[in-house]
């Protein structure tokens, strides 16, 4: 089933009344459980891309169907309850709260719920899912970079979405925290979460089933991975 | 009152300690500025408000004046001035006061000559201040005698050597012990002493508690070796006719003095309202000199709390950009930057009226220790105005940028560079 549907998108950015086009007809549909990996070169549209497939930004024109459902008249209100319980986003520099702790940065989606209850119990689940349980109580800047994404995963995770997005997610990482990274979301797809992955690097994207490459705004190509990576879920951390 | 924004102001306060520091600072110090200026302007009124309890009502003084011809000689300067003590004016006499006496309007009227002599008591010796009135000055002066009597004009004729003391010095002289028909020596003489006076505590230009208040003729005669008066002071039935009684006072004294031309005179009559005018300036002049610094204090603080605010919120954008991709509705981000603002600047404005309150009563105790009649009050309206301003500052400020930032798509909003 389509999980998500693009006709014709175009963005087109305006500064000042210099139009810049970024991305052009874009027609794609990424069905529920699909690992999805964007490529393409420096400034092609990838980011652009997926901010609006994560309603983290509006087409200029086209059609947005999100599990099923027109998205053209969604108010503020109505896509940031889409954005908290439906989506997990992961950025490449992590965007953690300074001077918060791990456990607060997780619990941060549950409390724009205004789901009070279970709180604590439900970071915490996450943060485990991820191999942080030993550092619910470390502040943001205690811990290293690859485990600030994996916090950042479990912050994605906590509200179980039906998709997440990931732009970058190993860009700022080693080779083995980038692996473990990409481990945790191959398991995640596995279990049944939509992922899409936005990177430049071709290894990366050959985790996912699907490759879709964006040259100058446009979708280029689309194919399956025939030979899929698979990041063997290391006994993750220590 | 919301339990979910209250948490979240909470936790973005602590996330934010430097901004949290400084816009309080900034807060209190403002705050405790205003109440402080506010305070000490209470205070200096209460001070020059006894001093013009001092004068007495329906008073008139009549003063010394080196006359203008004279003055010109002496310094080349044009016009007369109230004479000093370096040039004295020695025409004020006996007769000048027993004139004055009785012309109509007239209550009571009184000259006073001012000296100062080493006077002893047992072991106990002090370089006291020698106040020398007729004793027509007790039916006028507000001074209250606990203990004995007055001295009499029988007394102040005779030349006796009779005093009544100050509640200081009578205190540093006798402490427990009944000072009342016991024996002091000032200068060279020998004085009964026959009253004390109330304590006055009003400090300011002369202290009435550590003088010694002796007959006037005993003063000029025995002490002094002269005949004249300092100044005069004369009560009036009527304070409304005061100019007139004025003009006839000047009238005898002219005469008695043998001027002519007024412009010789050497005497000026200041009624109560001349005297009150001068006062009145005084405060006037300071109620708006208080008022303009406790606006500038308010609007340094307020453009501070202000560019904090502002500061701190912009380079928040990002976090907002965050708060609003992870479900954060723009109401969210409002109600959160509005709690912290509220929490702020009300820590702010009650360490601020604290400090501010504290301050003020340090510098009336300081007053009072220099002998100023100052009393501390902490005026309402300025804890009223400042903790208002500055509320509506920090609240204003804190949220039109956060509202504007919640406006941002959340993109926009992540991307922010301040
Ligand atoms: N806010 C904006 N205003 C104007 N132009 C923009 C804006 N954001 C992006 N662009 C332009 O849109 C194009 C696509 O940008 P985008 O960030 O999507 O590229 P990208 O494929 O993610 O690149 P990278 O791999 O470097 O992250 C670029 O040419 C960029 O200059
Ligand atoms: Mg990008």
């Amino acid at each position: 089933m389509a999980l998500i549907e693009i006709k014709k998108v175009d963005k087109i950015y305006n500064n000042e009344g210099v139009a810049t086009s970024a991305l052009h007809d874009i027609n794609l549909t990424i069905n529920e459980g699909e690992f999805v990996a964007i490529m393409g070169p420096s400034g092609s549209g990838k980011s652009t891309l997926m901010h609006i497939l994560g309603f983290l930004d509006r087409p200029t024109n086209g059609e947005y169907l999100f599990e099923g459902k027109n998205t053209e008249k969604f108010d503020d209100e109505k896509l940031a309850d889409i954005r908290n319980r439906r989506i997990g986003f992961v950025f490449q520099s992590f965007n953690l709260l300074p001077r918060t702790s791990v456990l607060d940065n997780v619990a941060l989606p549950l409390l724009y719920s205004k789901n009070l209850k279970n709180q604590e119990e439900r970071a915490k689940e996450a943060l485990a899912s991820v191999g942080l349980a030993h550092r619910v109580n470390f502040m943001s800047n205690q811990i290293s970079g690859g485990q600030k994404q994996r916090v950042a995963i479990a912050r994605a995770l906590v509200n179980n979405p039906a998709v997440i997005f990931a732009d970058e997610p190993t860009g700022n990482l080693d080779s083995k925290s980038g692996t473990v990274v990409m481990g945790i979301l191959q398991r995640l797809n596995n279990e049944g979460k939509t992922i899409i992955l936005v990177t430049h690097d071709r290894t990366t994207a050959e985790h996912a089933d699907r490759i879709i490459t964006i040259r100058d705004g446009e979708i280029n190509t689309d194919e399956k991975v025939h030979n899929k990576h698979i990041a063997k879920e290391v006994k993750i951390d220590e | 009152m919301n339990k979910f924004y209250y948490l979240q102001a909470i936790k973005g306060l602590r996330r934010n300690p430097s901004r949290t520091l400084l816009t309080t600072l900034g807060i209190v110090i403002g705050i405790a500025t205003v109440i402080l200026v506010l305070s000490a302007g209470a205070g200096f009124k209460s001070y020059i408000n006894a001093q013009i309890e001092e004068f007495g009502s329906n008073t008139v003084t009549i003063e010394t004046r080196i006359p203008a011809s004279t003055k010109q000689r002496a310094q080349g300067a044009e016009g007369g001035d109230t004479a000093g003590v370096a040039v004295p004016i020695t025409t004020l006499k006996k007769r000048d006061v027993v004139d004055i006496a009785r012309l109509p309007n007239i209550a009571g009227v009184y000259g006073a000559s001012i000296g100062q002599a080493i006077s002893v008591y047992r072991d106990v010796s002090k370089n006291a201040f020698l106040f020398g009135a007729d004793a027509s000055r007790f039916a006028i002066d507000r001074g209250v005698i606990t203990k004995g009597r007055a001295y009499s004009e029988q007394e102040d004729r005779a030349l006796a050597q009779v005093a009544v003391l100050g509640n200081d010095i009578a205190q540093s002289f006798f402490g427990e012990e009944d000072p009342i028909g016991k024996t002091i020596r000032i200068g060279a003489l020998n004085f009964e002493v026959v009253g004390v006076y109330a304590r006055r505590g009003s400090g300011g230009f002369s202290n009435d508690d550590e003088q010694i208040f002796i007959p006037a003729s005993t003063l000029q005669r025995k002490i002094l070796g002269t005949d004249y008066y300092f100044y005069l002071v004369a009560s009036l039935v009527d304070n409304t006719r005061s100019q007139v009684t004025k003009l006839s006072m000047e009238d005898v004294l002219r005469q008695n003095h043998q001027v002519v031309d007024p412009v010789k005179d050497d005497f000026v009559i200041k009624t109560q309202d001349e005297n009150l005018s001068t006062f009145n300036t005084i405060l006037s002049a300071t109620t708006f000199l208080l008022i303009a610094i406790a606006t500038i204090s308010l609007i340094v603080g307020g453009v501070g709390v202000m560019n904090i605010m502002y500061v701190v919120v912009t380079e928040r954008i990002s976090e907002v950009g965050l708060k609003k991709a992870l479900g954060a509705k723009n109401r969210d981000i409002l109600y959160e930057f509005l709690y912290e603002a509220i929490i702020l600047t009300l820590l702010g404005g009650i360490l601020g009226i604290i400090l501010g309150t504290f301050l003020s009563f340090v510098v009336a105790q300081v007053a009072n220790a220099f002998g100023f009649a100052w009393k501390f009050s902490v005026p309402l309206i300025g804890i009223v105005i400042s903790v208002g301003v500055s509320t509506a500052i920090g609240v204003i400020f804190g949220v039109f940028p956060a509202r504007n930032a919640a406006r941002l798509s959340p993109i926009e909003a992540l991307r922010y560079e301040p």
